[in-house]
């Protein structure tokens, strides 16, 4: 039974078997006319294949409060990360960047494990938070996301007032305290550049504020509570460019008070806020170093090209 | 050693908290979300426990008839409550008589349901001709002409309004007002005009056995009648089909309409373009125009007249299936007159699903991707 | 040649602009003329006594209908208290969970199902479901209830609500969803405090939508509530309705009964309207709010 079953079916006269096929389609799969790339590792990557990031030594220098190891994440069959491994240093800065479709925000999300809510994610590897992997089996994701800020790219505050905004975090984790709360929202605001503007109405809606306003709501909500990193998916890309210098001047004032892992798709942003960039494509890592000497003295020509803006 | 990590992870990962704390509230949280998930999953459970009772208890409780009747339920027109007694007759058509006395037999009750498949199908049918063309101009009317006149908001409104007004409301206007409006005029002007025009005779008499002879005689125009109910009906259905038709047509990408415009077609013909590009839609509008005429109950009760025939007379009296439950079932008693009105109940529910569906399945196709 | 042609498609379109103008104006003032004249027969109706006083069995002066509206009030009330938690959950369940196995999908094909139903249908499962099963409990020939009826009317209700609750939360946008359980929130906390109270204002224009529903409807209550002419506060026993009285009087034989009919259609229409309008205004409203955020 099974033999007649893997028996090839016979052949059509004329084509004893597929290899003329092959023969005919061989000269379409390689890159027709084309002169050699320029960017050996990112023609690699092209391929499929996961070159060794170039990780510069001032990184490892630093002591990481985050650690991504090995890791890797499909959305259902795409993969969207290929082993992405790289420590994130504590109380700094650090930017990701790279072209759309990089795997940069995957990767932001991936730490509070947000793309837990998407369905069809898989991952592999390890992230690691104080050296325990949020990825553990009987990992607490609640408590987990209590310790990361995340701040998204469109401002998204609640429908409510703005106290009831910013003292969200603490109404969740059952803090009825009215003193306390009150406390805790001035001092996110203030932190936040915002209780200038909106101490006389923190009753009012916040739906009522301007889209840098509330984008700075979102980061003062987002740093209630403390957080031990704070994630920043695009903070600025749907704000105008005075409100961007705004929310850079407060990225660089809360950095010293925070970790923060900033996804942005601007690379003079990247050079004005980060202490650390790391420079990502097509879901794997390319380079990842001090931000000053990524931008001025890469090591990789694909790296020096990208921020140059010749190339991606 | 996997638990040993999950062990110190959640204490580990809020060093903040003290570990005891931090359990507590883990564990809060875990009893919302499961409190949530029980409260949504079970109401989710009833709405589908809700359908299988329907078809469950009418399935039971119509048993009794399905027994007895099969199918063939559905193509019989006899409908007789009681039992009755009549006299036997031989081939002839004489009545047997035997010493002297007349022999009778006793005849079953009966029960097909093919007399008000026929009234909820004419009925429902007439109403769309009247209604469906009407609605789809007026749809028209309103997506393409009405927004520069700032007529579509007032508008939109009155028939959305109009489509709430309960049915009640729409047959006591029918009994009221186009009942006796049809019997004193509409009714014997036709019949002045049409009586005498060869081959609509039907329209006017009809032909019943009165002892044994087939006897003609006038249809008394009532106007409690199949037209009625058909008028009513095509009323009641304007608003909702003239709605959907609106939000189908609205849906149809602006580019389709210029394009077409930018051709050099007229109003008409970009109208045209614009019905052809929504059709499945449109007629997603007519099914629930249908489902609707179909399941409707009060109004039709009421100026239908309620006779249980098939007549093709628009003048004669008929009824549907939800008028022949709404009249018969309160008084219907328990056994084989309670499990075919069930029967019937049945029937109509599997058809007003199978229009609700059809309608549903071609509105929302359609309607999805065209509406971004 | 051509121009000729031209200009017959150009009288063809004319003419079918005027057929479609005509169109609305015939369903605009034919609808006008059926709501106009009940109002208007309505209107000479209706007097204080309707609402203040009950059937009083004299044809010549047959009362008022102050049990009947008490009685679809409480019917309401009744199928409220529960047709509205079950509803909401079902529709949090169809939004929030959506992505579970093989439930959801069908639920919501389900749901939409249920909202196709004939009234009269839900009315024969209540009499099957409620009426029969408490008689033969309480060995009562009959137990028509306004429990049962209030039980038909929710049944109507659930799928509508459900279904309408749904999609009011879809259009909460995710971002809410994903602040909120970035922060830490469960995801009933995300669901309790974020999600339902953005969507609370569309929810409950849903609710009040499924509520002047039901209101108008007669045929689910033929034989579960069955009518009264007394008034009664106690739903065990045959309940009166707004609607049911407006039946028994407007297809009886007497005018005065006629009359108070029509008074009752006449308060069936404000109410309506009232909750259109009402309805209406606050989606404006919740539009203009929802504009002011971008």
């Amino acid at each position: 039974m099974t033999a007649t079953m893997t028996q090839p079916h016979p052949r059509p006269e004329g084509r004893p078997d597929s290899r003329p096929d092959i023969a005919l389609r061989a000269p379409a799969a390689t890159p027709r006319g084309t002169p050699a790339s320029p960017y050996p590792i990112i023609d690699a990557i092209k391929r499929g294949e996961t070159p060794t990031p170039r990780i510069h030594d001032s990184v490892h220098a630093e002591s990481a409060i985050l650690t991504v190891n090995n890791f890797q994440l499909w959305y259902g069959q795409t993969k969207a990360l290929h082993g992405i491994t790289m420590p994130i240093a504590k109380d700094k800065v650090t930017a990701l960047i790279g072209p759309s479709g990089c795997g940069k925000s995957t990767l932001l999300r991936s730490v509070n494990r947000l793309n837990d809510l998407i369905e069809g994610v898989r991952v592999e590897g390890s992230i690691d938070l104080h050296g325990n992997s949020v990825y553990a089996r009987g990992v607490d994701v609640i408590g987990l996301r209590k310790r990361l800020g995340m701040v998204f790219q469109k401002p998204n505050p609640f429908p409510m007032s703005i106290f009831e905004n910013v003292v969200y975090a603490l109404r969740i984790a059952g803090e009825r305290n009215k003193k306390t709360l009150a406390e805790a929202c001035e001092k996110a605001l203030r932190q936040a550049a915002l209780w200038d503007e909106v101490k006389d109405r923190l009753k009012a809606s916040a739906m009522g504020l301007s889209g840098g306003q509330q984008q700075r709501l979102c980061i003062a909500r987002a740093i209630v509570s403390e957080p031990e990193v704070l994630l920043l998916d695009e903070p600025c890309s749907a704000l105008d460019p005075i409100a961007t210098l705004r929310i850079e001047e407060l990225i660089h004032e809360i950095s010293s008070r925070y970790t923060v892992l900033i996804v942005t798709h601007n690379m003079q942003q990247a050079a004005r806020v980060s202490d650390y960039t790391a420079f990502m494509y097509l879901g794997r890592l390319v380079e990842y170093g001090r931000t000053a000497d990524l931008f001025q003295i890469p090591q990789l020509r694909e790296t020096e090209d990208y921020v140059t803006g010749r190339f991606g | 050693m996997t638990t040993d990590v999950s062990a110190i992870s959640a204490a580990a990962l809020s060093p903040n908290a003290s570990s005891g704390d931090a359990r507590s509230q883990h564990r809060s949280f875990r009893l919302g979300d499961a409190l949530l998930g029980l409260v949504c999953r079970g109401s989710a459970a009833i709405i589908a426990l809700m359908l299988g009772a329907l078809v469950l208890v009418l399935l039971t409780s119509a048993m009794p008839a399905i027994k007895q009747f099969g199918l063939g339920f559905l193509v019989s027109s006899e409908w007789r409550v009681n039992e009755l007694e009549r006299p036997v007759k031989d081939a002839a058509g004489h009545v047997v008589m035997e010493e002297g006395e007349v022999v009778m037999e006793t005849i079953k009750p009966a029960f097909g349901a093919l007399p008000v498949i026929y009234g909820t199908a004419v009925s429902s049918l007439i109403a769309l001709v009247v209604a469906v063309p009407l609605s789809l101009g007026a749809a028209l009317f309103l997506v393409r002409v009405a927004p520069t006149l700032r007529l579509a908001g007032p508008l939109s409104f009155l028939i959305e309004f109009l489509a709430a007004i309960p049915s009640l409301a729409y047959g006591i206007w029918g009994l009221f007002v186009l009942a006796p409006f049809l019997q004193s005029r509409v009714g014997p002007a036709i019949q002045a005009t049409l009586e005498n025009v060869p081959g609509l005779r039907w329209l006017f008499y009809e032909t019943v056995t009165i002892a044994g002879k087939a006897v003609e005689r006038p249809i008394p125009i009532t106007g409690r009648d199949m037209l009625c109910g058909s008028l009513v009906l095509a009323i009641m259905i304007l608003p909702i089909v003239t709605s959907v038709s609106r939000d189908v047509l609205k849906a149809v990408p602006r580019t389709q309409i210029e394009g077409t415009l930018a051709l050099g077609a007229t109003w008409w013909q970009s109208c045209v373009a614009m019905l052809r590009y929504g059709r499945s839609g449109l007629f997603g509008a007519v099914m629930l125009g249908l489902a609707r005429a179909a399941g409707e109950t009060m109004a039709i009760t009421m100026v239908i007249g309620n006779n249980n025939q098939i007549n093709p007379s628009p003048f004669a009296p008929a009824q549907t299936m939800a008028s022949l439950l709404a009249n018969e079932f309160a008084e219907a008693s328990e056994g084989l007159h309670q499990a075919s009105l069930l029967y019937v109940a049945l029937v109509l529910l599997v058809m007003s699903l199978l229009f609700n569906i059809i309608a549903r399945r071609l509105v929302v196709g359609r309607a999805s991707p065209a509406g971004h | 040649m051509a121009s000729a042609r031209f200009e017959t498609r150009r009288l063809t379109s004319d003419a079918m602009f005027v057929v479609c103008t005509a169109c609305a104006i015939v369903i605009v003032t034919l609808l006008l003329l059926v709501s106009g004249y009940l109002v208007w027969i309505g209107a000479g109706a209706i007097n204080l006594s309707f609402f203040r006083d009950i059937p009083t069995g004299d044809v010549a002066n047959p009362g008022g209908m102050r049990h009947a509206i008490e009685g679809t009030v409480i019917l309401l009330a009744l199928a409220a208290a529960v047709g509205v938690p079950l509803g909401v959950a079902a529709g949090v369940y169809l939004s929030e969970y959506r992505h579970e196995w093989l439930f959801a999908g069908p639920l919501r094909f389900i749901a939409d199902v249920l909202t196709g139903v004939p009234s009269i249908v839900v009315g024969i499962l209540g009499y099957e479901l409620f009426v029969v099963p408490v008689a033969r409990w309480t060995s009562n020939s009959v137990s028509f209830s306004g429990y049962a009826g209030a039980a038909a009317l929710a049944f109507i209700m659930i799928p509508i609500v459900a279904r309408t609750t749904e999609e009011m939360l879809r259009l909460v946008p995710r971002t809410y969803r994903e602040g909120s359980l970035a922060l830490g929130a469960s995801k009933a906390q995300t669901v309790l405090r974020v999600v339902l109270p953005s969507a609370f204002g569309s929810i409950s224009t849903g609710i009040m939508l499924a509520l002047a529903r039901v209101a108008g409807e007669t045929a689910p209550l033929l034989f579960t509530a069955l009518g009264s002419r007394l008034l009664t506060r106690d739903p065990s026993e045959p309940f009166p309705s707004l609607t049911l009285q407006i039946y028994t009087y407007a297809t009886g034989p007497y005018p005065e009964q006629k009359k108070l009919a029509w008074a009752g259609i006449l308060v069936l229409l404000a109410i309506l309207f009232v909750v259109n309008l009402l309805i209406r205004l606050v989606a404006a409203r919740h539009a203009s709010t929802r504009l002011g955020k971008s």
